[in-house]
């Protein structure tokens, strides 16, 4: 098993997983076509909820602050996108991961034949269930553009996909950070992920403008909420005064994540000599 | 002496919440923020704006006594997650009425919230800018009454949606975090609906959730016609409660618990 664990990974196998998880995850709905849908449309309501009142704000007044209405539609649809590549990568609780630490499900990973970064990076991945915020992302997106009158080149399309994946990766690093405070102590930090993904999910659809220095300093880097959708929105549409900022939220997804993952691995040697309290004769609830 | 065991079941509620929920800080600083945040965006959408029927301060005020309010004006009660965790099962061998157990132990949760974050918050609100006083000393009054009629409203809605779970066996979790994103939208709650497109908010003023929460906060203002908006209240304390105890009748037999 530590032979496999420290060969090489190859990117024909990450797909090879990916391509497997993506089988389970639709054998999942058709299993059950009715509990499947209930899922999958649920889904999609919650994601289109938590956009519709800064949608129905921006109808009703046209221009919030400096956004126009196209532009707070791009930026919902943004917030949205990048959520749906959080679910992509990060179901089944990867991307909650103090529940599985919490809960002592984090041994399940640890006994697979792969490195761990693998199996978090393939175990959560579940594409056929995450189109159900995919889908109404993209179609916020396009409409977005559709109301600017804005130049569309194959280099902005690259960097608007960058700066998705560079949200969404600040969102699950956020989540690991909080999360490996489970490592430490189980029961009370056991959904610490939720809190931490709430804080984004629910301030990730306002535009921060009229925010005060401190409050907006602390909201793009002791919470990153403005990373998720604001700040990126406001490069990518050109509001912001320098092209450099586009590249900001890249570069805050890259040390977040080494941040997230040095914290991630203490706590995995912390977890290495202590176990997890679920075995234990009193059991992890006791 | 009849009140006395629900008085209890209160009290432990409150006092059991810090070890139930040690992250509860963090959730309260989440809400703290959230209301920060979007006094800002009022004050930056409203500022010019003479279209709509509420002043930026009155919008400012509505804002903050939603929050103040919160537990109230989005009611809801434990069922469902004793559902999940079995213990219902519990809660219904105890010589106490089933209704009555979960509305003392959600007293008992707004007794510690009320301490911890409505109180604080509302303290704070000279520092946020807000004045949180009502309109006048009848717009209190006649908040009072909406809010118990919201109260009741919000109770009977999660009895049914909680009946429902059970007569259709439907997923809690899907449900329970789309029912709290719909009812946070449709009820008024965190945007006021006279900000929504006209037609929008007035069609969502006649629907049930305006009643749990746009209804009091309106009045608490003094922009909405208390007759009409304490009327439409009682109207659907009238519909919803036979209907949740009717639910409850036919759905008690057909219960799964998914714990214990």
């Amino acid at each position: 098993m530590e032979a496999n664990r420290t060969s090489k990974p190859t990117l024909r196998r990450v797909l090879q997983l990916w391509g497997l998880y993506a089988r389970m995850d639709f054998l999942m709905i058709i299993s059950d076509l009715r509990l499947g849908l209930i899922f999958y449309f649920c889904d999609a309501i919650l994601n289109i909820a938590l956009v519709t009142g800064m949608l129905l704000l921006a109808e009703r007044f046209v221009n919030i602050g400096m956004w126009s209405y196209g532009q707070i539609v791009f930026m919902m649809g943004y917030a949205t996108t990048a959520n749906g590549i959080v679910n992509l990568f990060g179901s089944y609780n990867v991307g909650f991961i103090s529940r599985r630490i919490g809960r002592g499900q984090f041994d399940h990973s640890l006994v697979q034949p792969l490195p761990i970064w693998l199996v978090l990076l393939s175990e959560g991945f579940m594409p056929f269930s995450s189109s159900a915020i995919f889908i109404p992302g993209i179609a916020l997106l396009i409409w977005g553009l559709s109301q600017m009158t804005m130049t569309i080149t194959f280099g902005w399309v690259v960097l608007l996909l960058v700066n998705l994946m560079a949200s969404a990766a600040i969102t699950l690093a956020f989540s690991f950070l909080w999360g490996s405070l489970a490592f430490w102590a189980p029961r009370s930090a056991e959904e610490v992920s939720t809190s931490a993904m709430n804080f984004l999910t629910q301030l990730k659809v306002f535009p921060l403008d009229g925010l005060g220095p401190i409050l907006l300093t602390s909201l793009m880097t002791v919470i990153p909420v403005g990373f998720v959708a604001w700040f990126p929105s406001r490069a990518l549409l050109g509001l912001e005064e320098s092209s450099l900022g586009l590249w900001v939220t890249p570069l805050v997804a890259i040390v977040l994540s080494a941040l997230a993952g040095f914290v991630f691995i203490k706590g995995m040697q912390h977890y290495g000599r202590t176990g997890s309290q679920h075995y234990r004769g009193f059991g992890h609830r006791g | 002496m009849a009140l006395h065991k629900y008085w209890k079941t209160m009290m432990m509620m409150a006092t059991s919440y810090i070890g139930d929920s040690p992250l509860f800080l963090l959730d309260y600083l989440l809400r703290f923020l959230r209301v920060v945040v979007l006094l800002a965006i009022w004050r930056l959408i409203l500022v010019h704006d003479a279209s709509i029927s509420m002043s930026l301060e009155e919008v400012l005020t509505y804002t903050l006594i939603a929050e103040v309010f919160s537990a109230q004006l989005a009611v809801r009660t434990r069922l469902d997650l004793m559902f999940w965790e079995g213990s219902i099962i519990g809660k219904m061998l105890q010589p106490l009425g089933l209704f009555r157990q979960f509305t003392a132990e959600m007293c008992g949760k707004w007794l510690f919230e009320g301490a911890l974050f409505s109180l604080p918050l509302l303290l704070c609100s000279p520092l946020l800018g807000v004045d949180p006083r009502p309109a006048n000393l009848a717009a209190f009054g006649l908040f009072v009454i909406s809010l118990l009629l919201a109260i009741s409203v919000g109770l009977a809605l999660d009895f049914i949606f909680n009946a429902l779970l059970v007569i259709y066996a439907l997923p809690l979790w899907a449900i329970s975090q789309i029912r709290s994103a719909v009812i946070t939208l449709l009820s008024g709650a965190m945007i006021p609906l006279a900000l929504l497109p006209e037609s929008v908010g007035n069609a969502l003023a006649w629907l049930p959730f305006a009643s749990m929460a746009s209804a009091p906060l309106q009045l608490y203002v003094g922009t909405g016609e208390p007759i009409s908006l304490i009327g439409l209240q009682i109207g659907w304390s009238i519909v919803l409660w036979p209907l949740a105890h009717w639910l409850w009748y036919i759905s008690r037999e057909r219960m799964l618990s998914y714990g214990g």
